[in-house]
Formats: structure tokens, C-alpha cells, sequence
């Protein structure tokens, strides 16, 4: 089930709330747990409820695993199940996300022939996963107690992280899960929460997906015809497609954030300005926190960290953006992308004079450099991109930047365009780059204004914050009719 | 000024806000159902109001709220080929007042969805059915509602309306549309549906739908389809028998000859003839039936500045097909059946021989 969509908001959500609520009214909290367990597996599985299976059968075996952490009582034992819990994580990870991968390019490089179906990959698994290892990890270290089935349950199916993040971890819900005055709503909390969730739901809904359309034009394209992309359509559409990630990502953490503050739950924040950051480091301590934060803690400080010296630590660094690209997706393109990210954080390491400068300049820059690499993170192969990074410095003008702001068709502007194409069509290409202009406009005065939670302690309990909620949310609502998908649940 | 300024920007505890939150929310929402529910753009509640004229430009979406809610006693049935009749032309000739029922492809199992809908809600005096051959070779079975009509269209719960009262498409593009159809009269009365405008109708352009293979492929087996032609003509035939009150006008449509060369060179002419040579027996048995057939006539089909592209004709073809039928001519009757039938095969003959190299070398 989607966040952004009618039967979520109107039906699944109130639900939820009303059961989670009405059921602390028992003295005994497992009725409500158990709810609220039943109302997430519903959320994942109600695309496809074969999901139901993957994911009721690795909390499953994760609990036996965690259990079995009890039961053993050297470290030798404690070893061997760390490691069988890792292999079968890591292994339904492999299966589903990376399988296909690893066959097509045996294929290509050993010259085999070997046929596999194509394995659909299950949403959120990567989140999953990540959270359940972390909480095998923090077992074998003796940093987690053994928790009940349900309340661990609860921990990983929490539907607002359970597809796209934040990666929450136990130390964080379990604790928030048991206390008590989390029973009951609190109206501060809750609103709180709602305007979280409607400002996440107006950048998915009124940005991201508006974004998309003129990205997605792009991308379609250059496998066609990739010689109509020159250089100006090029810098904009990866612009765009910054901007829509942005958006769409931080919407959707917004969105979850608000949700489970409506049910009493403080999730880690997953965004913090990232495109105000003014280094490649910087830019991943406010990009995806949690995510960073799951590999500083579960790869890179057990390899050593930078306690070994210059060259292990830039090592380390290295190893980590390669299996944080990697996670992202299983494509070269995703490897790259992390190569090209470490290969930067590995220099600025070595060389801190990079991060001095002015620090207007050091954004931009910073900027620049995650938006050029994005291109990687779009194109569907390191071909498209190659070719997507020629076009884009080939001096010309092909006269697509036009056709690119015809695309932005949206009801939004419908009745000027209708009008136009009758009496004016002179100025409809004029028109279009306006409208363009304005969304730009928009989505950077977005990127470069107050972060949501600041503005909503500051301005949302007045007036105009009110009415200006209540109109983002209405403007959102019907905005429902066309359904689209985050781009982070292939992650 | 500074007081409105002041009491904007005053901090609310946050249990007035919730309040006030959900008001605002609930007021906007409301307003805009409001507008949605009076201007109705699919009439899903009700004919026009406020003095607005009938406009019908979003087959996909309209049908089935101008079934339920618009008055009418006759319908015109059909798929793309029949949607730029005139109908008030029928209304004249007949004496009846006729709502264009169309459904793009124009199944013989979505068009009797659309008929027993009207059904329920009418008494029908005409039917005036285009009936394509293709339709008659397609699937048996009903495909609403689909991707482009959903289900809300086709039931009268209200709370399945949700996505028509709160859909941005339907306030910011289909109100303003039919707002400003209705004042400049543009798709109101016989104008319906009509597509036409700004279409380019000349053999040139006809010529860009079809590349003519140098090779024909074999005529391929008719006998998997011969079951769902008959199921089709058995569903024809129920229709006309359960409601013998009714008159039907069952017309084919002219295709070009591009369209019957298509045939010949993919090997599936062979079809269309097995469904030609049984419903026009079939359909001849009923007594509230009148049958009219256009296909053959070959000033019109091998002329091909009368198309756009294989199969679809410009509105002075439709136009010609609704006064040959007011004026019984192109009729088929017992007595002239085997001519007619006899005679598309001598037309098919002479398209795929010699009619199309006139175009095509």
C-alpha cells in the first residue's frame, strides 16, 4: 500500500489509529501489538501477498535466531550463529535483489549460457534486511536483550519504515514500544505528526511526481534517440531528477516520520539539508542518515574505522561506498555511482584543503558532483549513461529543451495551455518554459528554505500555517487519482 | 490590516490547531465535492444544471453517468466509426431523441453492457447499431470497467465516488472543458464525441496507416475463431429477441480497401466473411431488425481521400450513411442477401487484384 494513495488515507490510516489507541484500553499491551503486527502485514502484503511469506518467514527465523543467541553460551557457538543468521539474511537478499545480477554477468564474463527467470525483487527488502542484521549483530555483541515475538514483530513490520526506511533500530522502537505514556494520543504529538505527514505527502505528491514527468521524458528518450539530448536539456533533466529524488525520498521519511508520530513513535531523521552540504562527507551525514549511520556502525567500524592508519581508513571508506551503492540497486551503474562517492570522501580525506573555500562555493560544488553522478543512478546502464555524459558536454543546441518543457503537462496548467493552443499558439512553447522556470523556481526555494519539522514548530500552529496545511493536504488529496511509486522501494 | 496580519501569525495551542486542522481540511474537501457534484462533468448525479448545455467528449468517462441521467428514447451504438453521425439528424428523420452510446473497438460484448445499462433505464424506440465486422470477431467477454473507465463510472454507491469528487483531473481539465464547450457549443447535440476536428483527411495521410507487404501471408484457419463469432451473433440475437418493441437499424460501416487488403496480406480476410455470411441470415429472421450494408460500395472504400487511415472515414461519409438508411437504400433483404454477400467477395477480389495498385505499387 502506498502512503500516497486514497484508501491509505481514508480507510487504512484511521483504522489503524483507532485500533492502536482503542486496544490500550487492555491492561495487557499484546492485543494492540498484536494489531498493529496484523495492520502492517496488511500494508506490505496488499499488492502482493506472497511478499507475506518472505517477510513472516525471516522475522521468523530471525527471532529463532535471536533465541538461540540465549541458548548458547560460548563464543564460539555465538559465532556460528551470528554467521548462519548472516548468511540467511544476506542470502534472501542476494536471492532476491542480486541473483539476476550475478547470472547475467557470469553470463557475459565466463561465456556461460546459464537461463534463470527473472526473480521479482520484494519491497523493501534491502530495509528489512538491514534492520534484522543489525539487531543479530547487537545480539552477538550482548547490546540486545532477547525480545519477545511480538514486540519484535512489531519492530520489523512497523509499517511506516517497513518498505522505504528510515532503518530504524531496536534500541530505538522496542524502548518507545513498552512506555507506557505512548498508550495514549497526545494532541501535541499528533499534530505534529499530521503536519509532518502532510508536508512529506505535498513534496511527493506536488513535486516529485510533477518532476518525474519532464525526468522521465528524458530518460525514455535517450534509448531511443540519443542524439536529440544536448547540452542545456541535459544539465536541467539531471537537475530534475536531483530534485525529484530529493523530494520524493524525503517525502516519503517525512511521511513515515508523521505517521508514527500520530501513533506515539519518534523515528530517527533520515534527512537533514543534505543539498546544503558543503563536502562529499558532509553530504552523506545528511543524506539517507540512517542508512550511513548502519554502515559506519555495521561495516566500516568493524573493519578498523580509521583507527589503523590513513590507508585503512581510506580503505574502509572506499568499501563502504561500495556496498552502499551496491545497496541501492544490482547494476554496474549503482557500483560506479559508489566508487565515484568513495573516490571523492577518500580525497577529501586525504587532501582537507578540498573542504576549505567559501561556503556558498563548497555547496555548489558539492551539489554538482552529486548531481553528475546521479546520471549514473538514473540510466539503466553504464551505456546510457556513457552516452548521457557525452551528450551532455557536446557544444550544440538540438532545440530539445523545448520539446523537454512540453512535457510538463499537468492539470495545473491545462486550461492556459488549451486556451493557448486555440488562439495563441505563438506563445505556447513561451508558456511552457515559464511553467518550467516556475517549478524549478519552487523546488529549489524548497531545497534552500527551512527544513519541514523547523517550520512546523514555528509556523504551523498559527492561522495561515493551518490554512496553508489544510490546502496543501486538500491539493495533494485529489492529486491521488494518478497513483505513482516511491523510487526508493527498489532499494 | 495589522490586526488581520496579527491574528494570522498567533500561535495556537496545539488541541485548537488539531481542531482547526481538520475543519479546514474538511471544509476544502467539502467545497470541492460541492463543485464536482453540481457541475457533474461525467453525469454521474444528474443532467445538466445551471443552464449548461449537454457535452459528451470523454466517451471513456461519460458513457455511463449519460446513460443513467440523460434523457433519451433511441440510441446510436457503435464504436469510432459511427461516433461522428449527427444524431440530431436521426432525431429529425425518426422523430426520437438519441444518445450516442460508443465504446472505442467497439466489442459486441461491451456495446450490450452499454445497451442493458440503457435498457434498465429506458424504453428504447431505435437502435441504430454500426456494427463492425472486427466486432464480431473479438472477445466474448465485457472489459469494463478498465483502466480508462473505472468502476465508480458503472455503480451508484456513493462511496466508491471518492476519486471522481476529489480528482484534480476531473476540477482543473474536464470542468473548465466542459464549461467551455457548453458556452461555445462545441461536442453538444449531434456533435457528440465527434473527433474530426482538425483531422486530415486525404489518401496521403490514409496511406501513412498502412506499409502493403510484398508478400501475402496464408490464409490462416478460422476455426478457433468460429466459436466466438457465434457466440457474438448468439448475443446479437438475444438482445434483439428480448426486447421486440425495439427497432433496430443494424448498419456496416464502409472500411477502406486498404483495410480489406490488410486482410488479404495477414491471411484473416477469411473471418470476416465466415461472421458476414452468418449474421446477415441471422439478423434477417427478426421482425424489428432493418439491416444496412455500406462495405461494398466501392466509390466509397477505394477512394481513399475519404480516410484517415485504414478503417476510419470522414464525418460526409457518416452523414451519407444516415440518409441512405432514412431513405431505405443499401438495404439488405432476403431477396438481395447472396447479391450482397456475393458482392463483397467480387469487391474484395478486385481491391486485393487490382483496386489497390491504383495506390499502392
Amino acid at each position: 500500500m502506498l502512503f500516497n494513495s486514497v484508501i491509505f488515507i481514508l480507510l487504512f490510516l484511521p483504522l489503524s489509529l483507532i485500533g492502536w489507541y482503542g486496544l490500550q484500553r487492555f491492561t495487557d499491551p499484546r492485543y494492540a501489538r498484536l494489531f498493529l503486527v496484523g495492520m502492517s502485514l496488511w500494508f506490505y502484503g496488499y499488492y502482493n501477498p506472497w511478499y507475506l511469506a518472505l517477510l513472516g518467514g525471516s522475522v521468523l527465523c530471525n527471532q529463532c535466531f535471536s533465541k538461540l543467541f540465549t541458548c548458547c553460551s560460548t563464543r564460539t557457538g555465538r559465532r556460528w550463529v551470528l554467521g548462519t543468521g548472516l548468511v540467511f539474511n544476506l542470502g534472501l537478499l542476494f536471492y532476491f535483489k542480486y541473483f539476476n545480477f550475478f547470472i547475467n554477468n557470469c553470463n557475459f564474463f565466463l561465456h556461460t549460457d546459464l537461463q534463470v527467470e527473472k526473480i521479482a525483487l520484494p519491497l523493501g527488502i534491502s530495509f528489512f534486511t538491514f534492520q534484522q542484521v543489525s539487531f543479530l549483530v547487537d545480539r552477538y555483541r550482548e547490546d540486545a536483550p532477547c525480545y519477545g515475538f511480538l514486540e519484535y514483530a512489531c519492530f520489523v513490520t512497523y509499517f511506516p519504515q517497513l518498505v522505504a526506511g528510515p532503518i530504524v533500530l531496536h534500541s530505538e522502537f522496542i524502548p518507545q514500544l513498552r512506555e507506557r505514556k505512548n498508550r495514549t494520543p497526545y494532541a501535541e504529538q499528533f499534530f505534529d505528526g499530521a503536519a509532518l505527514f502532510i508536508l512529506g505527502l505535498g513534496k511527493k505528491v506536488l513535486l516529485a511526481d510533477v518532476l518525474a514527468i519532464m525526468v522521465n521524458t528524458v530518460f525514455d528518450d535517450i534509448a531511443i534517440i540519443p542524439y536529440y539530448l544536448d547540452a542545456p536539456t541535459g544539465i536541467l533533466a539531471i537537475l530534475f531528477y536531483m530534485l525529484e529524488l530529493y523530494f520524493d525520498f524525503s517525502g516519503y521519511c517525512d511521511m513515515a516520520r508523521g505517521i508514527a508520530a500520530m501513533f506515539g513513535f519518534i523515528l530517527p531523521v533520515n534527512f537533514h539539508s543534505p543539498l546544503k552540504a558543503e563536502s562529499v562527507q558532509d553530504f552523506w551525514r545528511r543524506w539517507h542518515i540512517t542508512l550511513s549511520r548502519f554502515l559506519t556502525t555495521y561495516i566500516y567500524i568493524p573493519l578498523g574505522g580509521n583507527r589503523k592508519g590513513k590507508f585503512f581508513q581510506c580503505l574502509n571508506l572506499f568499501i563502504v561506498f561500495i556496498a552502499s551503492g551496491f545497496w541501492h540497486g544490482a547494476n554496474w551503474t549503482f557500483v560506479v555511482f559508489g566508487i565515484l562517492h568513495g573516490t571523492a570522501i577518500v580525497l577529501e580525506a586525504l587532501f582537507p584543503i578540498l573542504q576549505k573555500g567559501p561556503r556558498h562555493l563548497k555547496q555548489f560544488i558539492t551539489m554538482l558532483f552529486f548531481m553528475m553522478t546521479l546520471i549514473l543512478f538514473r540510466s539503466d546502464s553504464l551505456t546510457t549513461a556513457f552516452i548521457y555524459f557525452r551528450r551532455m558536454f557536446t557544444v550544440g543546441w538540438s532545440g530539445y529543451l523545448t520539446r523537454f518543457a512540453t512535457h510538463l503537462q499537468i492539470p495545473e496548467n491545462y486550461a492556459v495551455i488549451k486556451l493557448l493552443q486555440l488562439r495563441f499558439p505563438q506563445y505556447l512553447t513561451p508558456f511552457y518554459l515559464i511553467c518550467m522556470g516556475i517549478l524549478l523556481f519552487v523546488a529549489l526555494l524548497f531545497i534552500r528554505g527551512r527544513e519541514a519539522e523547523e517550520w512546523i514548530r514555528e509556523k504551523a500552529c498559527t492561522l495561515r500555517g493551518i490554512l496553508c496545511l489544510a490546502t496543501v493536504f486538500t491539493w495533494s488529496f485529489i492529486s491521488l487519482s494518478q497513483v505513482s511509486t516511491f523510487l526508493y522501494f527498489n532499494f | 490590516m495589522k490586526e488581520s496580519a496579527k491574528t494570522q501569525n498567533k500561535i495556537w495551542g496545539k488541541h485548537k490547531a488539531l481542531k482547526g486542522l481538520a475543519i479546514a481540511v474538511a471544509a476544502e474537501l467539502l467545497l470541492l465535492a460541492a463543485v464536482v457534484f453540481v457541475l457533474d462533468p461525467f453525469y454521474q448525479y444528474h443532467a445538466p444544471w445551471l443552464g449548461l448545455q449537454q457535452t459528451l467528449f470523454d466517451r471513456e468517462t461519460q458513457m455511463a453517468g449519460s446513460i443513467r441521467n440523460l434523457s433519451y428514447d433511441s440510441v446510436l451504438l457503435g464504436s469510432s466509426m459511427v461516433e461522428n453521425c449527427d444524431s440530431t439528424y436521426l432525431d429529425a428523420r425518426y422523430n426520437c431523441h438519441t444518445l450516442k452510446i460508443i465504446k472505442a473497438s467497439g466489442s459486441v460484448a461491451d456495446l450490450l453492457y452499454y445497451l442493458g445499462l440503457a435498457h434498465n433505464e429506458q424504453e428504447l424506440t431505435y437502435i441504430f447499431w454500426g456494427l463492425d465486422l472486427s466486432a464480431l470477431t473479438a472477445s466474448n467477454a465485457v472489459t469494463l470497467p478498465d483502466v480508462y473507465s473505472p468502476s465508480y463510472l458503472f455503480t451508484e454507491m456513493p462511496f466508491d465516488d471518492l476519486p471522481y469528487l476529489f480528482n484534480k483531473d476531473v476540477l482543473l481539465e474536464k470542468i473548465p472543458l466542459m464549461l467551455a464547450y457548453s458556452y461555445t457549443g462545441i461536442n453538444t447535440g449531434g456533435a457528440a464525441y465527434d473527433w474530426s476536428d482538425g483531422k486530415n483527411f486525404s489518401a496521403a495521410k490514409a496511406m501513412e496507416d498502412y506499409q502493403k507487404p510484398e508478400e501475402p501471408l496464408p490464409e490462416q484457419p478460422i476455426a478457433d475463431k468460429i466459436p466466438v463469432i457465434e457466440e457474438n451473433i448468439r448475443m446479437v440475437l438475444e438482445e434483439i429477441s428480448t426486447h421486440p418493441e425495439t427497432n433496430y437499424r443494424i448498419f456496416f460501416p464502409p472500411y477502406s480497401m486498404m483495410m480489406w487488403d490488410y486482410r488479404y496480406t495477414s491471411g484473416t480476410a477469411e473471418e470476416l466473411f465466415y461472421a458476414l455470411e452468418q449474421i446477415l441470415p441471422a439478423l434477417l429472421t427478426c421482425e424489428n431488425v432493418e439491416v444496412y450494408y455500406f462495405q461494398s460500395d466501392v466509390d466509397i472504400i477505394c477512394n481513399l481521400d475519404n480516410y484517415m487511415d485504414k478503417n476510419h472515414y470522414s464525418p460526409s461519409i457518416n452523414q451519407y450513411m444516415l440518409e441512405c438508411m432514412a431513405a431505405g437504400e443499401y438495404r439488405v433483404t432476403e431477396e438481395n442477401m447472396d447479391e450482397v454477400l456475393s458482392g463483397m467477395r467480387e469487391v474484395y477480389e478486385y481491391i486485393i487484384t487490382e483496386g489497390i495498385y491504383k495506390y499502392y505499387d
